[in-house]
């Protein structure tokens, strides 16, 4: 049995671990309600923004865009949304998990696609497994992330899709389902194939007689052009958000547990301290009893 | 009187009653929309909405935007907006929250590229020392 002092120390060490910890899991609850806050207030935009997409493409069906048309995939880009940080227990291993089983499926080469790594974690992950990055610099995914953030990326794709250097763009990231449940999954962002879009005009078209005839300024598929991208940036936006969520929740419950572990552990050592006091106490005693009865 | 409201990621911005507004943007020139204008769907690159209300006149700069207007209600959704004044001083304060931005962006990559070449260099160290 290892010493009283030992025993001390290592109680002492998982004490100070679990305060760590707990308050971590604290300021992760925080953050997640602040998340879940996000997602609420982001809402609306999506909603408005495609249904004024959906008014525009229903009013001419002949009215087309690259970004809705599908073309063989020969060279796909990935986004991998993770964490900057880790400790948010399987978070990001399970998406690049997912993503390296995906992979492993679809492509034979590394040739065949690039990766567009947002998170510091998926950046270095992407340099530890030697595929290629369409961004030279780590683009941090911010508790408050804004659009301005991962702009840089999303011209570069968005561009790329439009020059046919790329032709499909995929993202794999967290989504939120409670605080207790995420599932990665992995969503084509372009080109917009099964268009929900159009299926939500019909909806709303079916209910009403009459149609309202729109004005575009300058043309509807002027409009179009500079809608679509913006759609497909809101839409990556959108599981941002939900991916920081998902972090959140998930560094929440890592937290949560480490903390319920340490306090199982603390309670385990303490029976052993408390053993080995008694061990002591024991050991002096004889001592005593057996020196005392040798003066005698 | 028309219904104006503009939206952006955080939520809505600016929900109000105006009695007309001009629309200005890079892409396609200036227009107004005055009350029981034809429905009409515009999009935003960069550009400024001048909202008249009375003798009140505010400024909404906006990045990235559509305008939709159907009603007498126009909705205007925009990535990035900001209410002013005066339409230099909102765009000149726009785009120094955007630079400031971008700056801090840079500033935190580089201190977490350093923080981790430290960690990483600590964690060397005290292998070596534990052989």
């Amino acid at each position: 049995m290892s010493s009283m002092r030992e025993i001390k120390n290592r109680i002492n060490a998982t004490e100070k671990t679990s305060q760590i910890t707990k308050a971590m899991h604290m300021v992760s609850a925080a953050k997640l309600r602040k998340a879940e806050r996000a997602i609420k207030a982001f809402r609306p935009l999506t909603r408005r923004l495609s249904r004024v997409l959906g008014r525009v493409l229903a009013a001419d069906r002949e009215l087309t865009h690259p970004i809705l048309e599908g073309r063989p995939a020969e060279k796909t880009v990935y986004i991998l949304v993770s964490s900057d940080r880790g400790l948010a227990g399987p978070y990001n291993n399970n998406l690049f998990k997912a993503f390296e089983k995906y992979v492993e499926k679809h492509h034979d080469t590394k040739d065949e696609f690039e990766i567009a790594a947002l998170g510091y974690k998926a950046f270095s992950f992407a340099k530890r497994k030697k595929y290629t990055l369409i961004n030279e610099e780590v683009i941090q995914v911010r508790d408050d992330v804004q659009f301005l953030d991962f702009q840089s990326i999303t011209d570069e794709f968005i561009k790329g899709f439009l020059s046919g250097k790329y032709d499909r763009i995929m993202v794999f990231y967290t989504q939120f389902v409670n605080t207790l449940t995420q599932n990665v999954k992995h969503q084509t962002l372009i080109p917009l194939h099964d268009n929900p879009l159009l299926e939500l005009e019909e909806e709303e078209t079916s209910e009403k007689e009459y149609k309202t005839i729109y004005h575009y300024e300058p043309s509807a598929g002027k409009v179009l052009q500079e809608l679509l991208p913006m759609y497909v940036v809101n839409l990556l936006y959108g599981m941002i958000l939900e991916a920081k969520a998902s972090e959140h929740a998930s560094r929440m419950t890592a937290m949560k547990s480490a903390t319920d572990n340490a306090k199982d552990l603390i309670q385990d050592l303490q029976l052993h301290y408390n053993r080995a006091r008694q061990d002591a106490i024991t050991t002096e005693l004889t001592d005593i009893i057996g020196g005392a009865e040798a003066l005698n | 009187m028309i219904k104006l409201v503009v939206v952006t990621p955080s939520g809505e911005l600016y929900n109000e009653t105006v009695d007309y507004i001009v629309v200005s943007s890079k892409n396609n020139g200036d227009f107004a929309i005055l009350k029981d204008h034809a429905p009409l769907i515009s999009a935003i690159d960069v550009g400024y909405v001048k909202m008249v209300q009375g003798d009140k006149t505010l400024y909404t700069v906006i990045i990235n935007g559509a305008l939709e207007n159907q009603d007498n209600l126009i909705n205007i959704i925009a990535q990035e907006a900001h209410v002013g004044l005066n339409k230099d001083s909102a765009m000149q304060h726009l785009n120094e929250v955007r630079q400031e931005r971008l700056e801090e962006n840079r500033k935190r990559t580089q201190d977490f590229l350093k923080a981790e070449k430290e960690l990483r260099k600590n964690i060397r160290e005290a292998q070596a020392s534990k052989r």
